[in-house]
């Protein structure tokens, strides 16, 4: 079944599957396809992620109901109730019995799609790179926004992060997830140069492997010295990280197509401009190609072949099985900018490449899964699966529609957003009522919880909040109690109309 | 009358040391916030020996005792500011230097202070400047002309400036880590000693064998006592730590409090994080800036019943104009407020009542916010038992208000700093 339906799920033509990617794609998806079948899938995945020790004292539920699931696998599940245990997936299926405790949130009406991966980003986390886990600050407004803009893993610098609101823990899911690696025809010592890396660390491979096969034999054999041996290039080599490139020109990205090939490894290839004039090299190579469909150049008036940017770019290389991932030309979130080219328009900047043939699914794998495999976390983000982390988007219509909002965003089991609740979209086409109603005194601090049935019992007149010891004879005017607090806002209700 | 007037003279030259005292004298007032114990309406108050013998609603005075009678004022303890630079040079550091002490910097012959002292303030906390940790805080009487009599306890606490940062967690790792080395070695040590005592011992009386058991339990118990055998010829004696581990192992065994200095909500979650299993108590300094995101952890904050440390300001949600009354929010999730003034300056802790009377009216409980500004300030410092409030055996620190001391247009009409009149003239 695995390659017809992989080029349902994928969109490839066979060609692309027999060439370069054959394995990535496949690891994934012999995953998913425990979930092409529409009927409960379960399985206990808790405790599952790297490195972390099972919690079996405290069972934390979590609970989408109703919910139409793009899976970002191919298919799509109506009505669906996705649950997670200790924030990972552990079922995907109609009348599942909720435990007791669980959070339930109510998607009637709405879609629901796995939280979208930005490849990098700057300042959502509010730390930086090199020490994530001690500067994160789990409460910048930056990553509410990015919440906002459904982005819920995303790299900085060579670290995978999630956007886990108010907490510091779990933030980094993954460290050193690629290398940076210069080659370009402009400045020929950095091929050199990487050649040379490469060489290296190639033989130095080749040498260890022959001892490890001999050692057992051969007690007298030396183990080779990893002396000038570049290690983040044998990291490389060894499959332990993403090399990744900077290149727009056709000679810079046959050259790096051409070195990954004969070294046996994938390349990332950020830019990318003129990729569609060499997107079978691409292809072969296995490449993924990190593109701002936006970005526009023209072609160097010296030359004659084809060249500059294309608008098909995405399309073309995605056809030629060059695995895309799509990202905004500002990597931050840029309220100044140019409006719509920052990290807050993932889904916008994939129109872009939908506009230019590349087929819908491509695009939402271009900012989900796709961006995942890169950042070495596929296994975690980027689709919504069985033992995955319950990391999701709760959204009043189609992902690429530019007037879609983010309503919920879930990230590990918990609601992290509610586009109502915060303070930057609630008032644009409100599920409810408007809650950004102006306001006429000071927040005494009390929350309203969501979820809560609604306050019934009304501001008793007259009478002041508990004292602990009633002054008698206080004079008037003496210390003024507050007027008695009084809902602030109606409860809402799960699930408003999608987009009319 | 006599000794009235003995009073009164007191009053002139504000505290010389000097000053005859008298031993015994009763006040009225028309209402006393004890702070301790409430409201007291026409509380009288007796002192001796500028400490507060009692306390309560129309006491009998005894014949011959002098009696002021202020039925017209509110009497308030003393306010306590525990987190002040005034009347010290500006300096910064960025060390880890916790051996220091704001004392050594103290220049008592400053003017700042005899003004205070008209504003009400008899207590203040002098903190050492700087980041990192910049040392230990004092607690001083502001008024007299020297360093030693200015004094009040060498230590009110260690000050810790915290931020997101890993130089800041690690910080906080190392400096009890090496607590845990100096405790891990000493009981090696102690060991030891037991083991080359108790072989002798055993050797001259065999019989007692009840003497393994009392060691090993003595070993459970506080490493730092001194030991004595049942003859008392030898004394274990701990090793003196070194200066620099000193005050965290004080704060470890609760004798010094540990005021942590944060900026922003994620700093409190990444202490949290530095401090993890640890068993230890801290208080926590919260700048009021505008747009400060603290309530984001008051949850935690309040379930770790920490001090905390702030200006009586009105902020912002961020990126709003919605007021949020931060103080009244953590006193609601369980933290304890401090006050301090909005500004170290003369100006600041001239307004500061009237600056916490805004909070107040906006919500903050009444009993929370005077304690803020007296006893609880006080209890930041570990001088709660003996100051901060209008109790038995507490000095005799009194603000006298012709009025609710909250209220705006309510002045100081008098100062008293242990049992003496230091400011303002008491009518008889």
């Amino acid at each position: 079944m695995s390659v017809s339906m992989l080029r349902k799920v994928f969109g490839l033509p066979a060609s692309a599957l027999v060439l370069g990617s054959l394995g990535l794609i496949l690891a994934p998806s012999a995953r998913a396809a425990t979930l092409q079948d529409p009927a409960p899938a379960e399985g206990d995945a808790s405790g599952d992620k790297d490195g972390e020790p099972k919690k079996e004292a405290k069972e934390e539920w979590f609970a989408v109901t109703n919910a139409d699931v793009f899976t970002g696998t191919g298919s799509l599940l109506r009505g669906m109730t996705v649950l997670a245990k200790n924030g990972v997936i552990t079922k995907i299926a109609t009348d599942v019995e909720l435990p007791e405790g669980a959070t339930v949130l109510d998607a009637k009406g709405m879609r629901v799609y796995p939280g979208l991966v930005a490849i990098s980003s700057s300042g959502l986390l509010g730390g930086s790179s090199a020490e994530l886990e001690d500067t994160v600050d789990p409460f910048s407004s930056r990553m509410v926004l990015g919440l906002a803009s459904g982005i819920t893993s995303t790299g900085i610098g060579s670290v995978a992060a999630k956007l886990k609101r108010g907490e510091i823990k779990g933030v980094v899911m993954r460290d050193k997830f690629s290398t940076t690696l210069s080659y370009s025809t402009s400045n020929p010592s950095t091929k050199r140069t990487l050649v040379e890396k490469l060489d290296g660390a190639a033989r130095y491979l080749r040498e260890f492997r022959e001892y490890e096969a001999k050692k057992a034999s051969n007690k007298e054999l030396k183990e080779p010295s990893k002396k000038d041996v570049d290690s983040s290039v044998l990291a490389v080599l060894k499959g332990e990280t993403m090399a990744r490139f900077n290149a727009d020109s056709r000679e810079d990205l046959i050259g790096i197509a051409r070195v990954a090939q004969k070294y046996g490894f994938r390349p990332v290839i950020d830019g990318c401009a003129e990729g569609w004039t060499v997107a079978d090299e691409l292809g072969r190579a296995g490449a993924f190609a990190v593109l701002t469909p936006r970005n526009r150049s023209d072609k160097s008036e010296a030359l004659v072949r084809a060249g500059g940017t294309s608008i098909e770019n995405a399309a073309i290389l995605h056809s030629r099985g060059v695995q895309v991932v799509i990202i905004p030309a500002t990597r931050s979130v840029d309220l100044g900018g140019i409006a719509g080219r920052d990290i807050m328009h993932l889904p916008i900047e994939a129109d872009f490449a939908v506009r230019g043939g590349l087929p819908e699914s491509a695009a939402i794998a271009a900012i989900t899964i796709v961006p995942a495999r890169v950042l070495g976390v596929d296994h975690r983000v980027g689709t919504i699966e069985v033992g995955k982390d319950c990391d999701l988007l709760v959204m009043d219509g189609d992902l690429l529609h530019y007037q879609t909002f983010v309503q919920y965003a879930i990230v590990d089991g918990k609601q992290v957003y509610d586009k109502e609740a915060e303070l930057w979209f609630g008032h644009i086409r409100p599920r409810t009522t408007p809650s950004m109603a102006p306001e006429t005194r000071v927040d005494t601090g009390e929350e309203v919880d969501p979820n809560a049935p609604p306050k019934v019992d009304p501001p008793k007149e007259g009478e002041k909040p508990d004292e602990e010891k009633p002054v008698e004879g206080e004079k008037p005017g003496d210390g003024e109690t507050p007027p008695p607090e009084t809902p602030k806002d109606p409860p809402k209700e799960g699930g408003g109309g999608s987009d009319g | 009358m006599k000794t009235l007037n003995a009073i009164l003279l007191a009053s002139l030259p504000a505290l010389g040391g000097a000053a005859a005292v008298p031993d015994v004298v009763a006040i009225k007032v028309g209402r006393a916030e004890t702070i301790s114990h409430g409201a007291i309406e026409h509380a009288v108050i007796l002192i001796e020996d500028g400490k507060i013998v009692s306390i309560g609603q129309d006491l009998p005075i005894e014949r011959g005792i002098p009696v002021l009678d202020l039925e017209a004022w509110v009497a308030m303890p003393g306010l306590v500011n525990a987190y002040s630079r005034i009347g010290l040079d500006s300096r910064a550091g960025d060390e880890f230097d916790p051996q220091v002490s704001t004392y050594d910097e103290l220049y008592a012959d400053d003017s700042d202070y005899d003004k205070l002292l008209e504003y009400g303030v008899t207590t203040l906390g002098l903190y050492p400047p700087g980041r990192a940790v910049p040392g230990r805080a004092v607690v001083v009487r502001p008024g007299p002309d020297t360093a030693e009599e200015m004094l009040v306890a060498r230590e009110a606490y260690l000050k810790f400036y915290f931020r997101s940062d890993s130089r800041s967690k690690k910080m906080v790792k190392d400096a009890f880590g090496k607590v845990d080395a100096y405790n891990e070695k000493e009981k090696k040590a102690r060991e030891k000693f037991d083991k080359d005592n108790s072989g002798k011992k055993t050797e001259e009386k065999k019989p007692e064998e009840k003497k393994p058991e009392e060691k090993t339990a003595t070993q459970d118990g506080e490493k730092k006592d001194e030991k004595k055998d049942e003859k008392g010829k030898k004394t274990y004696v701990p090793a003196e730590p070194d200066e620099k581990v000193k005050p965290f192992l004080d704060i470890l065994n609760g004798k010094l409090n540990m005021l942590v200095s944060i900026g922003q909500a994620a700093d409190f979650l990444h202490l949290m994080d530095a401090v993890g299993e640890r068993k230890l108590s801290f208080d926590l300094r919260i700048p009021m800036t505008r747009e400060i995101d603290m309530y984001e952890v008051k949850k935690q904050m309040g379930e770790r019943k920490c001090r905390i440390l702030m200006e009586p300001e009105i902020t912002l949600t961020p990126g709003t104009m919605r007021m949020r009354n931060l103080a009244q929010e953590f006193a609601t999730a369980g933290s304890k407020i401090v006050f301090l003034p909005r500004g170290d300056t003369l100006n600041g802790h001239k307004t500061w009542l009237r600056n916490v009377g805004e909070i107040v009216a906006n919500g903050l409980p009444r009993e929370t916010a005077l304690r803020a500004v007296t006893l609880e300030a006080a209890e930041l410092m570990g001088v709660g038992a003996r100051l901060g409030s209008l109790e038995k055996t507490k000095d005799a620190n009194i603000v006298f208000y012709n009025g609710d001391p909250l209220e705006a247009g309510t002045s100081v009409m008098a100062v008293m700093l242990e049992g003496r009149i230091v400011f303002g003239e008491v009518p008889q």
